[in-house]
């Protein structure tokens, strides 16, 4: 035990009564919150590929009362192998912790081979829309307003491309304050075309990418009248070596311009730089973010980008494969990013870890972002072939102990919270609106598990909703810098991240014990920037671009 | 001829043994630095340099498949589209191209280089064409360019850097090779010097040893010659002793007898009071006084008392005339009866006791002696001591009497023992065996 682990100890041993002395506990509420959604792979023996990739989850306010919302994207049965009918699942909070399946009544009970989700208002019509990824062709639901949602697939131009699509992500490219959107392309696989792999040389195992043809991600450029534009060539997007499971939104040159982050499994990672043109360069490599430090091109799955020290400088998550860690890429002032996973105490918890969904977030209201990743193996007979390695895998709750270091205290956070899981989405909300953040995640083939955040030691936040009027509705792209006393931070408004997944769009700043936000700064999309005073810590605020707090 | 001295061979082994490790150890750190070098140049340089290779070779393939994509029109973009990758597979391949240039191996012939280089010139040269017709629209010319020529020109490409990479395997292979036959060279040698260095030993051992058995063979009849020759010195003058004696003892001490008693006749013959009884008087008297002269000097040389009552009464008889003629007080002890011994060990006990005691005369300045025998059935033990200053430490010549001492007791086959007892001067300890029929030999 080195000097500081001790030192940092002591605390935690004088607190040990209440959550481990972390100050917060995960409770598993998924029964008495009334979600009994299980997710449906297809499988039947034969291990397609798309089966072990699903499901992922959204946390949002699809009837803007204020409470978010769950939705839960689901697969379905192989045609020929009907056994049931499974369809994506929309739960309405309740406002007293419980949620209303409510699928049927808005429409979205249609059976589809779901993947990832995306929530966005693309219409700025102030009702938030849906974009599920499939496999085959992936579904752009418009929320009527009304409670309900049409599936707008045709009419919005999006039809016509049938891919593997993973994650997907809004994002206003171009900053014409509509919401573009990216999506993210596996591999180019038929049912037809399926190549039989093996650990064993015997018995059929879940192929990994290497087998298939990669496949180019999408751009489609919103036009402003309910349709969009496939600009994937034209931006310059065009790439059909890629293998990408998760996009992040990111602000590489600090120049205003929303960059993209893809994470690609077995191939390398793609950072595209936005040149302000509608176009887009390749920029990875040079940025020390395509390849491993040890120059291979690793497994990546999902992906988060923060700004862990307030230096204006971005960190990137990017969840791998067992036996790879996980990537924790630290932005440099000259611009190229150092993978800082072993030094900051994530490389070597993480190397048995087969990771997907992953995300910042405060976990304990301190003011520091945490950082959450879910892990599972693809293949369950993995621990056949390999004695280190279990299908199902607990989680991890990295703590930020400030410095560039992080102890996971997945065990301490609760025992429900860190059962091993085959875990592919993750996504955080605070759905009972006490001010912390809350956990869903979702499993492969099986159940979704919803964690209620319990924060014990008294630490508050404040949590604003941005709705653009100039940028974007969402606000998606704007940036949110606060000082409260010593603390201050930086908070991006987002979609993407994670994976297959989308995390509420209201921003929580954890200020421990402190009263207020002394300082708050809106840097929106559309270029404004916008300062407040004095938010009080356990309140909610909604700030209007142009407007200012509203409520 | 004097034996040769071992010195020189022992020398020459030690050279020989010396010389071969030292040109082995030269030879083996040669063969392993040439081993070190064969790894680090070829092998390693090969095998990045074959690294580089199928980074191109992949990077070749990557763009195979979107010319694949591009001619097949699997997706809804335009063939502009491709571009990006494009170029994103150029740089990466000009970097590798860069690098793979600076390790090529020294078998790459410069013929070789043009090929590659042409191939890769004519590939871009060619794809600037494609990407003028794609901007002009020129669809179904861009793809019959990419089906025909770009990639006939990529397959050229595939195929030269799938030959270098064959030539590559086929250098590591030999270097492989000459690394098992430096190995085995090595060992080799290994071998011949351990062979080398075994005889070497082995030869220096057994003519050494060959050589101290000679030597010792040849000091050990050495010691017996003179032992010999001490012991017939010694012999033949106690032979010549005894004549002596005996002829002085019987020749001239019968004539002095008679010279003495036909005076003596004379004499009386002569008138009382006159001057020739008186003159004739002294004459006898001379003849009388060499008599006993003459007798002592017999006595000296071998008393007779040795052949006649043995060595217990010759030490006694030795002791009482030795302590009349010197004034020394001899302290005598005797243990046991003395047996009968006879005149060849008598003697040389006796001389040893003589010479003892004329030491302690000559040398001790003391005014006593002690004397001590002890008889046992089969030993003869004498000791003789004195507390004067001692033998001194290291003395200048060994003296003829020592040795003559040693070389008695040696002839008696008993020891002999100089020694310093604890209130200081000399003791002279003779042990002799004695067979049992009483003279031995």
């Amino acid at each position: 035990m080195r000097r500081r682990d001790f030192l940092m100890g002591v605390p935690g041993l004088l607190h040990g009564q209440a959550g481990g002395g972390l100050g917060f506990r995960l409770m598993d509420v998924t029964k008495q919150a009334g979600i009994e959604f299980v997710h449906n792979s297809g499988a039947f023996g034969k291990k397609y590929l798309p089966e072990t990739l699903g499901p992922g989850c959204a946390f949002f306010d699809y009837d803007g009362d204020g409470w978010q919302d769950i939705l839960l994207v689901n697969s379905m049965d192989w045609p020929g192998q009907k056994r049931k009918r499974s369809t994506p699942a929309l739960y309405r909070n309740n406002r007293n912790g419980t949620f209303t399946d409510v699928t049927k009544q808005a429409g979205l009970d249609i059976e589809m081979y779901g993947l990832g989700v995306a929530v966005g208002d693309y219409n700025n019509d102030g009702h938030p829309d849906v974009f599920i990824s499939c496999l085959g062709q992936s579904r752009l639901f418009q929320n009527t307003g009304r409670g309900t949602f049409i599936d707008v697939t045709a009419k919005s131009g999006l039809s016509g491309h049938d891919g593997f699509s993973t994650s997907a992500m809004w994002v206003d490219y171009d900053r014409d304050g509509l919401l573009d959107l990216f999506v993210t392309n596996y591999v180019r696989w038929t049912r037809e075309g399926d190549i039989f792999c093996s650990f064993d040389g015997k018995i059929k195992s879940y192929c990994t990418p290497e087998a298939y043809r990669g496949a180019t991600c999408w751009l489609f450029r919103n036009k402003g009248d309910g349709t969009f534009e496939d600009v994937t060539a034209k931006a310059g997007l065009l790439d059909t070596t890629s293998k990408s499971l998760g996009v992040a939104l990111l602000d590489y040159g600090n120049d205003g311009w929303p960059d993209l982050f893809v994470a690609n499994d077995t191939q390398p990672n793609k950072l595209y730089r936005n040149q302000k043109d509608g176009t887009f360069s390749e920029v990875a490599v040079r940025a020390g973010l395509a390849f491993s430090e040890d120059g291979r091109a690793r497994a990546g799955m999902g992906v988060d980008v923060a700004d862990l020290e307030n230096s204006g400088l971005s960190s990137i998550i990017v969840t791998n494969f067992d036996n790879e860690m996980m990537g924790l890429y630290r932005g440099t002032k000259s611009g190229a990013f150092v993978d800082h996973a072993p030094k900051a105490g994530i490389g070597q918890a993480t190397r048995r870890s087969l990771g997907f969904g992953c995300f910042f977030f405060d976990a304990d209201l301190d003011g520091q972002l945490d950082l959450l990743i879910v892990n599972g193996h693809i293949d369950e007979s993995i621990s056949r072939a390999r004695h280190d390695v279990t299908y199902a895998q607990p989680p991890h709750l990295f703590l930020n102990e400030g410095s560039g270091r992080f102890r996971d205290v997945a065990k301490l956070a609760g025992q429900e919270f860190s059962t091993p899981k085959v875990a592919r989405g993750a996504a955080y909300g605070d759905f009972d609106n006490d001010g912390d953040l809350d956990v869903l995640i979702t499993t492969n083939n099986g159940p979704a598990y919803l964690y209620r955040n319990d924060v014990t030691d008294g630490n508050r936040s404040v949590r604003v909703r941005l709705t653009g009027t100039k940028s974007n509705r969402d606000a998606i792209g704007a940036v949110v810098k606060f000082e409260a006393g010593e603390l201050s931070g930086m908070r991006t408004v987002k979609s993407g991240s994670s994976y297959l997944s989308q995390s509420e769009l209201p921003v929580t700043i954890g200020l421990g014990r402190r009263e207020a936000v002394d300082k708050l700064v809106v840097m929106w999309p559309s270029g404004r920037t916008e300062e407040y005073r004095g938010l009080k810590a356990g309140r909610r605020y909604e700030v209007v671009e142009g407007k200012g707090i509203t409520s | 001829m004097p034996p040769r001295t071992p010195t020189l061979i022992q020398l020459v082994g030690l050279g020989v043994t010396l010389g071969a490790v030292g040109v082995f150890s030269w030879f083996t750190l040669g063969q392993l630095s040439g081993l070190k070098r064969l790894g680090s140049d070829i092998v390693d340089r090969n095998r990045r340099d074959s690294l580089q290779l199928i980074r191109i070779q992949s990077n070749l393939t990557e763009l195979g498949l979107a010319m694949r994509d591009m001619a097949e029109g699997t997706e809804p973009y335009p063939l502009t589209g491709y571009k990006p990758e494009f170029d994103r597979i150029k740089g990466d391949l000009e970097d590798a191209l860069r690098i793979e240039a600076r390790l090529m191996p020294a078998t790459r012939t410069s013929a070789q280089q043009k090929l590659l280089e042409d191939a890769f010139g004519r590939f871009w040269g060619e794809t600037s064409e494609l990407w003028e017709l794609a901007a002009e629209g020129k669809d179904k010319e861009a793809k019959a360019l990419i089906r025909t020529r770009l990639e006939a020109e990529r397959a050229t490409m595939t195929t030269v850097i799938a030959r270098l990479l064959v030539q590559n395997n086929e250098a590591e292979a030999a270097a492989v090779e000459e690394i098992q036959g430096i190995h085995s060279k090595v060992e080799r040698n290994l071998y011949v010097l351990l062979a080398a260095v075994l005889a070497a030993i082995a030869i220096t051992g057994v003519l050494v040893i060959w050589h101290d058995r000679r030597m010792f063979e040849q000091v050990s009849q050495l010691s017996e010659h003179r032992k010999d020759l001490a012991g017939k010195i010694i012999t033949v003058q106690e032979d010549v002793f005894r004549t002596l004696a005996r002829e002085l003892h019987d020749e001239f001490g019968q004539v002095l007898t008679a010279l003495g008693m036909m005076l003596m006749r004379i004499e009386k013959k002569l008138p009382e009071g006159t001057d020739g009884r008186a003159d004739l008087k002294e004459v006898r008297e001379i003849a009388n006084h060499t008599l006993e002269r003459v007798r002592g000097m017999s006595q000296m040389l071998h008393p007779p008392v040795l052949d006649d009552y043995g060595l217990e009464k010759s030490i006694e008889w030795y002791l009482r005339q030795f302590e009349k003629q010197t004034g020394l007080k001899v302290r005598y002890e005797k243990i046991g009866i003395g047996p009968w011994i006879g005149d060849s060990v008598a003697i040389h006990a006796y001389r040893i006791l003589q010479e003892s005691l004329n030491n302690v005369v000559r040398h001790a300045r003391v005014n006593e002696a002690w004397v001590r025998v002890r008889y046992a059935p089969d030993r003869f033990e004498m000791e003789v001591e004195d507390h004067g200053p001692g033998l001194p430490e290291t003395l200048p010549a060994p003296g003829l009497g020592l040795i003559g001492m040693r070389e008695r007791a040696e002839m008696l086959k008993g020891s002999i023992e100089f020694t310093r007892p604890p209130e200081g001067g000399t003791k002279v300890s003779l042990s002799v065996p004695l067979v049992k029929t009483g003279d031995p030999a």
